[in-house]
């Protein structure tokens, strides 16, 4: 059956605004993804699934897609900011419909936000905890108005992380009760709402006719297999069991790629950046050359090509922030500290021969100038062994310049204490994901962060650099803040709190044997992560049959 | 009834001994299952929000006596609280789901490796001088050394992988509606084929040798000399003369087959990703799933601890000394 699609109505979207124009697309198809959990059971609640429902049953505001550095607007056709950055007014699309045909109002987005301040489990984005929001009020049937107690432009980007849910269902469960809330008889304005059948190993939901966008979703149905992890994943891939997986697969071009070529891509873009986290409170790492010849030693073309079939990508950005937010990278910051990144062994040993780090007791590893030897141990989580194979060559390059370095393999709970303590000496471990790269660089420096984060254990603080990340929120200005960035870029390249290594691979692959539209190398219209609700709804919407 | 009586005290206090471990022994291993929540969300959650999730799941509030005390009192009255990792479903929902797989691959597995491994075991032991009794019960033996994991996985690389004969996963196809139907029966012996197999080719050679071992002893006695010495047919002699009487120490290892049956089963569960117990077990460990971990091991605790009560009665019956 044929449809045609007017697609003009629908230019808010930047996704579509890029295929604007009248397409005619098969409607229907299922479409199946693998989920890794322990089977699937009778709960439907958003906040309490495991992000398994966001964008599919509950259609977010907007999304803010990191691909195209713009804003996707979904429920919300606009949002913005007062002068004081103190108000955020959100406006609603006009005749928005939950799937029961119930009119969807700025009520329920107020509602939906106002809800987890009593149930704070659900506070995801901790807005009320943190104490800035003071009130979400619906001011007409459209608008819904926020206001905070401080200016914070960075306030907005936590919006999509809160599932706008149906106050006439939601609203009739006592506060305390929403955490086991298991919202049987699901009403969402997502794409898709219908579910037709759960059982321990499988289930299927299909589309949502009363969808604000006209035809779509163009698929009728997504099925969710369960399985235990991606060892069980790729052999489903191989054999076309699956349209969409989100998993590491070894050696995928002669295993997944080659079972079916024509049909069968993969599109690895870059994720989150992995960094050796260093200990600049412990000796030897105090002394910037130190850290920077650790830097220089490393061969990350070949670390990426050899410990990790080539999938990730290399990182040559001293910045702290990577690929994944390539329209904010300071290229005169990498530019500029190039040769920290670059791979010199010579230059690294000649760094650490001036500095005073020679082999003292000729058991050809480097002493410190006190005479002490240097020794030390890289963490890394037992099992995961991408990781462990890259620490394990780290350590390898460092011998070569005479660095004793040892490969730990430790418990996850041991390396997190770790991490966040300052308890290690070096350690492997990846940065934040999130709309703003602003937000990694919170996690990396910011004096509260101090114990708390992953990132802030390695030492490098100041009140100067505590405040210029602040300023960032009072101010709306892109320049400004992309200004605060570069310096944030240049601080972090000169202070060296990390030794960057390469940006994870996004795992995607996908399988052209039904569905097309996929985002790509050439059309990358989003991240391909299924685990973002902002994102897999985009996905979702542009997938339709071949 | 005395022998009785004291027996059954024995493993009350073993039982609590036991449920005990299973509160301390989860909370033993670093991390909470809030800590490892917040680490495989890797900075999606805000950490502002610990204590908030904390206080949700709810089985973490005060002291670690207090804890405990709460938790004797929920064995007791089978109210085992929410899963973490499936909540806010109760934790005897979620076991009640994947119980019955487990004992139908354990049970399953026992019993037919129990008929092979006897049948097997008798006639070895009377042809024990020929090729059969030579050859294969070292054969098995050799293979029942393999770990269970190991078997599992060659299974699943061969038959499931590489020949694509049989499932890879699930205990059913996933597309069949559950029910009384030839399809789903036949789906559900398909699926079971693997793991069950696995099961039962490391499980056979136990009672290979408790069979053979017992036969041997009874084959020297007297009677079966004079019951060969009639003339009777060698399977009526070694059926009904040797077997059934070298078949009693063999009844009483079955008790103890039992838990390591169900033991046998996490493994080969978490190999074929099929929905029982260990499957679940392991991905509860992983999360630190403390309330599911205490309702698995308590299921394990009672199956081992029932089934050597049960061997404790069958000794009554077959030697009244006992109770005296």
């Amino acid at each position: 059956m044929y449809k045609k699609t007017l697609l003009a109505t629908l230019a808010a979207s930047l996704l579509l605004a890029t295929s604007a124009q009248a397409t005619e697309f098969k409607q229907g198809g299922t479409l199946t993804v693998p989920i890794i959990n322990t089977g699937f059971v009778e709960n439907y609640n958003p906040y309490t699934t495991g992000g398994l429902f966001g964008g599919v049953l509950y259609e977010p505001l907007m999304t803010f897609n990191l691909k195209t550095g713009g804003i996707d607007y979904r429920l919300a056709k606009s949002v913005e900011y007062s002068d004081d950055l103190k108000t955020i007014t959100v406006k609603l699309r006009e005749k928005l419909t939950w799937s029961d045909g119930q009119p969807l109002t700025a009520k329920d987005v107020a509602y939906s936000f106002t809800m987890t301040k009593d149930a704070p489990a659900f506070d995801g984005k901790a807005m009320w905890t943190s104490g800035n929001l003071q009130s979400v009020v619906a001011t007409d049937a459209l608008t819904i108005v926020f206001t905070l107690d401080h200016a914070d432009s960075t306030f907005v980007w936590g919006l999509p992380g809160y599932h706008i849910v149906p106050e006439h269902i939601w609203g009739k469960i006592a506060a305390k009760d929403l955490p086991t809330f298991k919202n049987l008889d699901p009403v969402g304005s997502g794409p898709l709402t219908d579910i037709k059948y759960l059982k321990a190993q499988q289930m299927q939901i299909c589309r949502n006719d009363s969808y604000y966008l006209e035809n779509r979703p163009y698929i009728d149905c997504m099925t969710f297999r369960s399985y235990n992890d991606n060892s069980q994943i790729q052999p489903a891939l191989m054999k076309g069991e699956i349209d969409w997986g989100s998993n590491f697969i070894a050696d995928i071009e002669n295993t997944f790629v080659a079972a079916d070529p024509e049909n069968n891509h993969f599109w690895y873009p870059a994720n989150d950046a992995i960094h050796l986290y260093v200990n600049t409170k412990v000796k030897p790492f105090d002394d910037l050359q130190v850290r920077k010849a650790l830097s220089m030693a490393l061969n990350r073309d070949e670390i990426v090509d050899i410990a990790a079939y080539g999938y990730p990508t290399a990182n040559f950005n001293t910045g702290g922030i990577a690929e994944l937010y390539e329209k904010f990278i300071s290229k005169d910051v990498t530019e500029k500290y190039k040769e920290i990144t670059t791979y010199n062994p010579e230059k690294a040993q000649k760094l650490l021969d001036d500095a005073g780090y020679i082999d003292r007791d000729d058991d050809g590893f480097r002493d410190m100038p006190d005479g002490q030897p240097i020794n030390f141990d890289i963490n890394v989580v037992n099992g995961w062994t991408d990781w462990i194979q890259v620490v394990q060559m780290v350590s390898e390059y460092y011998e070569e310049i005479g660095i004793k370095a040892n490969v730990k393999t430790v418990d996850w709970s041991v390396y997190d204490t770790g991490l966040k303590n300052s308890d290690y000496s070096m350690s492997i471990n990846w940065s934040m994901v999130a709309s703003n790269p602003i937000e990694a660089f919170q996690t990396y420096f910011l004096n509260s962060q101090i114990g708390k984060s992953w990132h802030a254990g390695h030492g490098v603080h100041s009140d100067e650099i505590d405040a210029l990340i602040k300023s960032f929120g009072l101010t709306n200005d892109v320049k400004k803040q992309q200004d605060i960035l570069n310096q944030l870029q240049e601080f972090t390249a000169a202070n060296l709190p990390f030794i960057p290594l390469f940006s994870n691979a996004t795992w995607f692959q996908y399988s052209t044997a039904k569905f097309v539209g996929w985002p790509t190398e050439k059309d990358p219209y989003v991240q391909p992560s299924f685990y973002d609700a902002g994102n897999r709804n985009l996905i979702i919407n542009n997938l339709h049959l071949k | 009834m005395s022998f009785i009586l004291r027996r059954l005290s024995f493993y009350f206090t073993a039982f609590l001994l036991a449920i005990s471990f299973n509160f301390f022994l989860p909370r033993m291993m670093p991390g909470d299952p809030i800590e490892a929540m917040f680490a495989a969300a890797k900075g999606k959650m805000d950490l502002a929000q610990m204590d908030a999730v904390r206080e949700m799941y709810g089985f973490m509030n005060g002291s670690l006596f207090e804890q405990y005390i709460s938790y004797i009192q929920s064995v007791f009255t089978l109210d085992l609280g929410p899963s973490v990792l499936m909540f806010p479903i109760d934790v005897t929902t979620v076991v009640g789901m994947s119980l019955p797989w487990t004992m139908f691959l354990a049970l399953g597995s026992l019993i037919v490796a129990l008929i092979i491994g006897v049948s097997i075991g008798t006639y070895a032991s009377y042809r024990r001088e020929g090729f059969f009794g030579q050859f294969v019960p070292p054969f098995l033996a050799f293979i029942s050394n393999f770990p269970y994991i190991v078997t599992a996985l060659l299974l699943f690389y061969f038959f499931g992988l590489k020949l694509e004969l049989l499932p890879l996963a699930y205990t059913y196809d996933p597309s069949i509606d559950p029910g009384l139907s030839l399809e789903f029966i036949g789906s559900v012996a398909k699926h079971a084929i693997l793991p069950m197999g696995s099961m039962i080719l490391v499980g056979i050679a136990t009672w290979v040798f408790n069979m053979r071992n017992a036969m041997i002893n009874v084959l020297g006695e007297d009677y079966v000399t004079m019951a060969e010495a009639k003339g009777l047919s060698s399977f009526r002699v070694m059926y009904r003369y040797a077997g059934r009487n070298a078949i009693l120490p063999v009844a009483t290892a079955i008790a103890m087959a039992i838990g390591f049956s169900f033991a046998g089963s996490i493994m080969t569960e978490v190999v074929f990703n099929y929905q029982g117990l260990g499957n679940i077990l392991l991905k509860g460990i992983m999360a630190r799933d403390y309330p599911l971990i205490q309702a698995i091991l308590l299921i394990l605790v009672s199956a081992v601890l029932t089934a050597n009560f049960i061997a404790d009665l069958l000794y009554v019956w077959l030697d009244p000394r006992i109770s005296n």
